[in-house]
């Protein structure tokens, strides 16, 4: 029997994960979950506690539950909040959380990262792999605070190598029971794109990530592995496919209306997102299917159907 | 201008035999779409256009790719997009540049690594070698082309660059299409090369050892190419530096035409083609080996395209023709 505590249970993702480890593993793991809202209708095997991963209370969890893996999906991606609480659950929750884990004996961490962490460069090669240096700071800044959450996981690695610490860095997730940062972005009526550019996207499905998920934890997976679902296609292709209309403007015209939507409030993403509608960050998934044997099991075509709903 | 006007002249090395013989053949090619006495701008019909466009889809139509289920290959190729190119590179290779293609029998099956000479300001080159594979080769290839860094900053570039099978010449991106099964090309003069001055036309500048390194380390057969005649096609007076740098482009030529007429000025001269395929190299040695050791084998690869180049020089009678 495995003990596994998700973070960030009642959210889309995890919800799925959760279910995932109590429908495919014919009972070999037990399932507890923390969220700072509750998850109502979940299935009574699931324990669930209410707590905030920065509170004390979660430790309480920790020392109640002695997992045996803790997934962490607890994580801020919206820019709703100020940048210091991005950083503050991000960041500094997540070191904490690795801090209590080795305090109380958790053998298996799996850290939820993104393949944004790259960053969208113009030199950027097709399938980077997870050698290749966690750029994104360099144009998109917002979100510095995802690659230095991975980058004190890897840190953590090293230094507790008794812990099966592992990383994920999915590529852009869709699904039915997803809001995905990419999803905001390509499920509206009309999508802002760049005249001239029109980078390739890789997708996953939601389902296929929480399959990736488990597989992590029932292989002790340990470094970080960039997870990739069937392909890719370029933005525009993704965006019709998704039944959306792209609305290409001038760099910098869309620059500047970004600027000062998202001051506004009105537009979910900072112009540093911009680069990632320009360039491609694509990855090179063959390290995780090698380690763990995960092949996506959904299309392109079957991501893009669903996303739909 | 008469197509047929005389048979390459014998070389004297046997590969070069075959070479020459091979060109005899793909002579008489385009001479048969020529009517005697019909003036050259009737040739330019829709019936031509849609000879080529049937041309083109059935020598694509047999090249494996791996394409998803939108029709884009792993690396954003998409042969609709190539397909609509190459109506445009034909006209130019057969009418414009009157492409002569020798030794394309040396092109072989499977990952190969094309080196080849690079100039001319834009790298209709590197177009003329890929119409060549797809047309003349046995079986026909895509090539792949590996970009120079500033391309993918460019609005529209960039997106046709990869639609057509190019990709950011990183070392991660030639490795993984040499992986599958890819024909690559790279031009290790790079911007010093294509922005060369008329002055050093046909004069090899210094090789990037890069290209080397990939084979050794992917044990890929390099295929040298000269393409005689590119040197000449916009003759570089100067080579700005500060503008270029001010604008963030690798280089600012200055050609006779260029930057005085405009964008239009980068419209280069009818030059002839002739590209000489040479026979595969398989070089093999440790990749991380020391820059000497690399440099030797960089050198033998520059060697046969500088002879090759020589030696198309010296045996034309004319720029032109």
């Amino acid at each position: 029997m495995t003990r596994v505590l998700i973070t960030g249970i009642a959210g889309g993702q995890g919800q799925l994960v959760a279910q995932h480890l109590l429908t495919t593993g014919n009972g070999k793991y037990r399932v507890y979950g923390v969220d700072r809202k509750p998850w109502p209708g979940r299935p009574r095997e699931i324990h669930m506690t209410v707590a905030d991963v920065r509170q004390r209370k979660f430790e309480d969890v920790i020392r109640q539950v002695k997992p045996d893996a803790i997934l962490h999906l607890a994580s801020v991606r919206h820019f709703r909040v100020h940048p210091a609480v991005r950083h503050e659950v991000n960041v500094v929750g997540t070191k904490k959380l690795i801090e209590f884990a080795v305090e109380h004996g958790v053998g298996q961490i799996i850290i939820n990262s993104s393949s944004y962490v790259y960053g969208a460069l113009p030199d950027n090669p097709y399938y980077m792999d997870e050698a290749f240096p966690l750029s994104v700071s360099r144009t998109y800044p917002e979100i510095r605070d995802l690659a230095e959450m991975d980058m004190v996981a890897t840190a953590s690695s090293w230094r507790h190598p008794d812990i099966a610490i592992a990383i994920l860095r999915p590529v852009n997730v869709l699904g039915p029971h997803l809001r995905s940062a990419i999803g905001k972005y390509l499920q509206r009526e009309y999508v802002p794109t760049v005249i001239g550019f029109n980078p390739m996207l890789q997708f996953i499905h939601e389902d296929d990530l929480a399959r990736a998920m488990v597989l992590t934890i029932a292989k002790r997976a340990r470094g970080a592995f960039n997870v990739v679902g069937p392909g890719a296609v370029p933005l525009h292709a993704a965006i019709r496919e998704l039944g959306s209309t792209a609305v290409p403007l001038p760099e910098f015209a869309l620059r500047t209306t970004v600027r000062t939507f998202f001051r506004w409030g009105l537009y979910p993403f900072p112009p540093g997102a911009i680069d990632f509608a320009k360039y491609p960050c694509t990855l090179d998934g063959s390290n995780f299917a090698e380690t763990t044997g995960f092949e996506p099991r959904y299309s392109l075509a079957d991501i893009f159907a669903d996303a739909h709903r | 201008m008469a197509k047929q006007r005389k048979p390459p002249r014998r070389r004297k090395a046997p590969a070069a035999e075959k070479i020459a013989s091979k060109a005899e053949r793909s002579l008489a090619k385009p001479a048969k779409k020529q009517s005697e006495g019909a003036s050259w701008i009737d040739r330019f019909t829709p019936e031509l256009i849609r000879e080529i466009e049937e041309e083109v889809a059935e020598r694509l139509a047999r090249i494996p790719t791996q394409l998803n289920e939108f029709g884009y290959d792993p690396w954003g190729l998409d042969i609709k997009s190539i397909q609509s190119a190459m109506t445009f590179s034909v006209l130019l290779y057969r009418y414009y540049f009157r492409v002569e293609v020798f030794g394309i029998d040396n092109v072989p099956r499977g990952k190969v690594l094309l080196i080849a000479n690079h100039a001319g300001q834009i790298a209709l080159d590197a177009a003329m070698i890929g119409v060549a594979t797809v047309l003349e080769a046995e079986p026909p290839r895509i090539i792949r082309g590996m970009g120079e860094y500033w391309l993918p900053t460019l609005p529209f570039v960039n997106e046709a660059m990869v639609r057509t099978g190019s990709v950011v010449g990183t070392p991660k991106n030639c490795r993984d299409l040499l992986a599958g099964n890819e024909a690559v090309i790279a031009f290790p003069e790079g911007v010093r090369g294509m922005n060369k001055l008329f002055s050093e036309r046909y004069k090899l500048q210094h090789f990037g050892y890069g290209f080397m390194r990939l084979a050794l380390s992917t044990d890929t057969p390099i295929l040298p190419i000269a393409v005689v005649g590119s040197e000449e096609q916009a003759p570089g007076l100067a080579n700005l530096a500060s503008i270029a740098r001010l604008l963030g482009m690798p280089a600012f030529p200055i050609t006779p035409t260029f930057p005085l007429l405009g964008p239009l000025g980068l419209l280069p001269l009818p030059v002839k083609y002739r590209i000489y395929f040479g026979e595969p190299i398989h070089f093999r040695g440790d990749s991380d080996d020391e820059d000497a050791a690399i440099r030797k084998k960089v050198l033998r690869v520059k060697r046969v395209i500088q002879k090759a180049l020589n030696r198309g020089v010296a045996q034309r009678d004319s720029i032109f023709f």
